[in-house]
């Protein structure tokens, strides 16, 4: 009885200590704790995943390792729909690295932009280098910094500034507001634009909006059709108009890298229709918990 | 008796739920200036546990030389005051700090002790001197020290979450601080206006020391 029990119990524990495997099955390749979060990177055949607290979360970053040009989620490809707002821009800041995507599309296919990243998880960068071969090439710069304390203190402007720091379950509260988005407006150069990626399904998307609306003049919502993301896209110029958009699509080639910016002028919506939503501001900030409710 | 435990219950609940909420909220008032990384809740816990500490020493201190609930309540009255002036100089203190302290937990911990020294430390006071006071008055209760630690828990539950549920979601954090402190003002008020001290018999209350 006893020498079974202990047979058993072994074979539980060797089924623990190595667990089986199949080759180019769903794989763990690391999972650990930074100071921010609960980081977890898999690989699903060629897919490679950093994924943010939950397994369930949706906010993930992954590259496909045999067609790394991929845009494998919609809203990165929907991000990039803000060159043709400002096609011409020579310096960008993104706020939010991830597994270092949306730097190698800057590296590969926009060389001439000054690509400035901060995040504030110096373990997410050293998991980019690691498992996602990203590196800083000249002509980008990486800061660890909190995006915005980074903003704050530096007094760079930018043409456009990417906010792309939002898990699913789980926003920073001080980067929603109208005091933030009153400092991004600072840094933009004239003309210069904002882009934030949100999902379009909760209160949090209304408010903001609504927020986004008190700072800048104009206001557009790129809406994921195959994804519940949503990419809202602000300037301070007025006569920004989204008839123009085509054209400035032209220009770009039609394309940045892998990237169809003639698909994404279609989930260009304006103006955003939106309901008594509040304003966000430092003092009333719900965000966390307008963010678990469903519209 | 009644008014007197009824004074004490009112007193550990409120001031119980009332420090919790302000701990709630101190992320919301320190992340716009230091972010929101989980420094900020290492700040904000340690220092409101320097708070606890000083003020259960202070509080056991002087419930053994001032038995008295009016002496508690003055010091709450305070403490009160100070918590209605919180949004009026947290954003010009929070901005003048993090423009000269580059470390956000160096910067954030000097914030929440300027802020919260004062008040969370009076408001530890609470639940020593009562069991202070119920130790000098020597009567034969079901209130014991632990049943004073138990009502103040449950009003510190209370505090934490209606805060982080529900009172972020309706009412800008500067609207509810003031109305903690407001509710804290009135509670001191009413507990000196009851003159409970008189139905406590303590005997030689100042040969106690």
């Amino acid at each position: 009885m006893r020498t079974k029990a202990v047979i058993v119990l072994a074979l539980f524990a060797a089924l623990w200590l190595f667990p089986t495997q199949a080759p180019g099955e769903d794989q763990t390749l690391y999972e650990g704790d930074s100071i921010y979060h609960h980081i977890t990177i898999r690989q699903d055949g060629t897919e490679r995943c950093m994924i943010f607290g939950r397994q369930r979360d949706l906010r993930q970053t992954c590259i496909d390792l045999a067609k790394p040009d991929e845009s494998i989620f919609e809203y990165t490809a929907m991000m990039f729909g803000g060159f043709l707002f400002r096609p011409d821009a020579k310096k960008v800041c993104l706020i939010g690295l991830g597994g270092g995507y949306i730097p190698a599309v800057f590296r590969r296919h926009l060389p001439r932009v000054q690509l400035q990243t901060v995040e504030v998880d110096p373990l997410v960068e050293k998991l980019a280098r690691q498992y996602f071969a990203f590196s800083v090439p000249p002509g980008q710069a990486l800061a660890i910094d909190d995006g915005r304390q980074f903003l704050k203190r530096n007094r760079e402007r930018y043409d456009q500034i990417w906010l792309d720091a939002f898990n699913s379950d789980y926003i920073p509260a001080h980067m929603t507001t109208k005091e933030f988005l009153a400092l991004v407006k600072v840094r933009l150069t004239e003309g210069g634009i904002v882009i934030q990626n949100i999902f379009c399904w909760s209160k949090f998307y209304d408010a903001q909006v609504a927020t986004f609306r008190t700072v800048f003049a104009k206001v557009f919502v790129f809406e994921g059709q195959k994804s519940g993301s949503c990419i809202i896209v602000a300037s301070d110029r007025a006569d920004i108009e989204p008839k123009g958009l085509p054209n400035e699509a032209r220009k770009l080639g039609g394309r940045i890298g892998g990237i169809d910016l003639r698909a994404e002028i279609g989930k260009c919506k304006v103006p955003p229709v939106v309901k008594d939503a509040p304003v966000l501001t430092d003092d009333f900030n719900p965000a966390n918990l307008l963010l678990m409710q469903k519209k | 008796m009644q008014i007197v435990y009824g004074v004490f219950i009112l007193l550990l609940v409120s001031f119980g739920a009332v420090v919790m909420s302000l701990e709630i909220l101190s992320s919301n008032l320190m992340s716009p200036y230091f972010g929101g990384s989980i420094y900020i809740w290492g700040s904000i816990i340690s220092s409101f546990m320097v708070h606890f500490s000083i003020g259960y020493i202070l509080g056991g201190h002087l419930s053994r030389r001032r038995p008295r609930i009016s002496v508690l309540a003055a010091f709450l009255v305070l403490c009160s005051l100070w918590v209605i002036l919180i949004p009026a100089f947290h954003k010009p203190l929070c901005e003048f700090i993090s423009d000269r302290v580059v470390d956000v937990r160096l910067g954030s911990l000097i914030a929440m002790n300027l802020i919260f020294l004062v008040p969370v430390s009076i408001m530890a006071m609470v639940s020593p001197y009562i069991i202070g006071i119920i130790a000098a008055w020597r009567r034969q209760s079901g209130f014991t020290a632990g049943m004073v630690l138990f009502i103040s828990t449950v009003g510190s539950f209370a505090g934490t979450n209606a805060t982080a549920f529900y009172l972020i979601g309706l009412f800008p954090v500067s609207r509810i601080v003031v109305g903690l402190g407001i509710i804290c003002l009135f509670v001191s008020l009413i507990t000196l206006a009851l003159r409970v001290d008189r139905r406590i018999r303590i005997p030689d209350a100042n040969d106690c020391a």
